[in-house]
């Protein structure tokens, strides 16, 4: 029972991690061992381990190698700690170390690409500032030759417009004439009134006491207009 | 995405104990480690300062047992006062960046105890035979 709730605990604890760290309790199924619950095995409840015997010449040996090696070790590690602070010193990593020549000539090779670079460009410029003035001096041109073109139309169109008035001033009244259209008014009168029946129809006149005989004419229809 | 714990993203104090040691990477009956420097308190399989080398520990089809570190940071990382393991320090001094650890002397003459027994012992089976 508790095998089985224990295994369910494992199946959703697997993705943690495969050394389980927090959780104590979880038995993994990868590393299957026996759980920490259980107790130690009878056959092995009294088994005493065998101490690895060591004999007191290796022991001595060992011990001599042991002060051997630790001197030895600190002697690299000072000198490691040495050379890491030589390093730091006279590392050019981080920074650039240069002589004033050697910073004079950097600097003039630089001077130098930037007027080369500034002399391409120039030409560059150049090329696209004239292009742009002969497109501009193309374009001015054109609008001058529509500017007249549109001059002398409208020069026509006034021209025509003197023309018909003077044509049309042989009808004016002038103070010559002005006693004879007077009497040619006087002896036509006009009148501008009319009326309008629902059929459309015009009466002309002011006074609806002459009603003509026939229907009007079926041009005069105002349906028509 | 994670970055996987070998890439040095592990993070530390300035002034906690690192060590030099092996992660155990790999799977079960097929060791590989990697050769690491992390915070020494840390569980191997943690995020990790650097990686300094590699070692697979088994013969390959030359007989050969592969092993890659980065001599200059593994310097750095001792002058700064990095502690070792017992293996690495194993590894380190065959490889003649250290001295020799006492333990690969002790390993040695056990070996060669075992080996002259093993003739011995073998030897007088010949004769009895």
């Amino acid at each position: 029972m508790l095998r089985a709730g224990c295994q369910l605990l494992t199946q959703s604890a697997l993705p943690a991690g495969k050394t389980g760290g927090n959780s104590f309790a979880l038995e993994f199924v990868r590393w299957r061992r026996k759980p920490r619950w259980l107790p130690v095995a009878k056959s092995k409840m009294f088994r005493v381990p065998e101490r690895k015997k060591q004999t007191e010449e290796e022991r001595t040996e060992l011990m001599r190698l042991h002060n051997q090696y630790k001197t030895q070790l600190r002697s690299v590690r000072q000198f490691l700690r040495e050379e890491n602070v030589r390093i730091d010193e006279t590392s050019t990593v981080d920074h650039i170390v240069l002589t004033p020549e050697q910073e004079e000539a950097e600097f003039q090779k630089c001077i130098e690409a930037n007027a080369a670079w500034n002399a391409a460009i120039a030409r560059e410029r150049d090329q696209r500032l004239a292009k742009e003035r002969e497109e501009k001096v193309a374009y001015v041109q054109e609008r001058l030759e529509a500017r007249q073109v549109r001059e002398e139309e409208r020069r026509e169109q006034a021209n025509q417009r003197v023309l018909l008035e003077i044509e049309r001033s042989k009808t004016y009244i002038t103070r010559e004439n002005l006693d004879a259209a007077i009497e040619t008014a006087l002896a036509n009168p006009v009148d501008h009134n009319y009326a309008i029946d629902l059929a459309g129809n015009l009466y002309q006149g002011r006074s609806t006491t002459q009603l003509p005989d026939a229907s009007p004419e079926p041009n005069q229809q105002v349906a028509s207009n | 995405m994670s970055l996987s714990p070998a890439s040095g993203i592990g993070r530390f104090y300035a002034k906690s104990a690192k060590i030099i040691r092996f992660v155990r990477l790999g799977c079960t009956n097929r060791p590989f480690y990697h050769i690491v420097v992390m915070e020494r308190r840390k569980n191997q399989h943690q995020p990790v300062i650097e990686q300094v080398g590699s070692f697979d520990p088994l013969p390959n089809d030359y007989n050969e047992r592969l092993v890659a570190l980065n001599t200059e940071r593994i310097r750095y990382w001792l002058g700064k006062g990095a502690h070792l393991s017992t293996p690495a320090a194993e590894l380190l001094g065959i490889a003649g960046l250290l001295p020799i650890h006492p333990r690969t002397y002790m390993s040695a003459w056990r070996n060669r105890r075992a080996a002259a027994e093993a003739e011995a012992t073998a030897e007088k089976a010949e004769s009895t035979a």
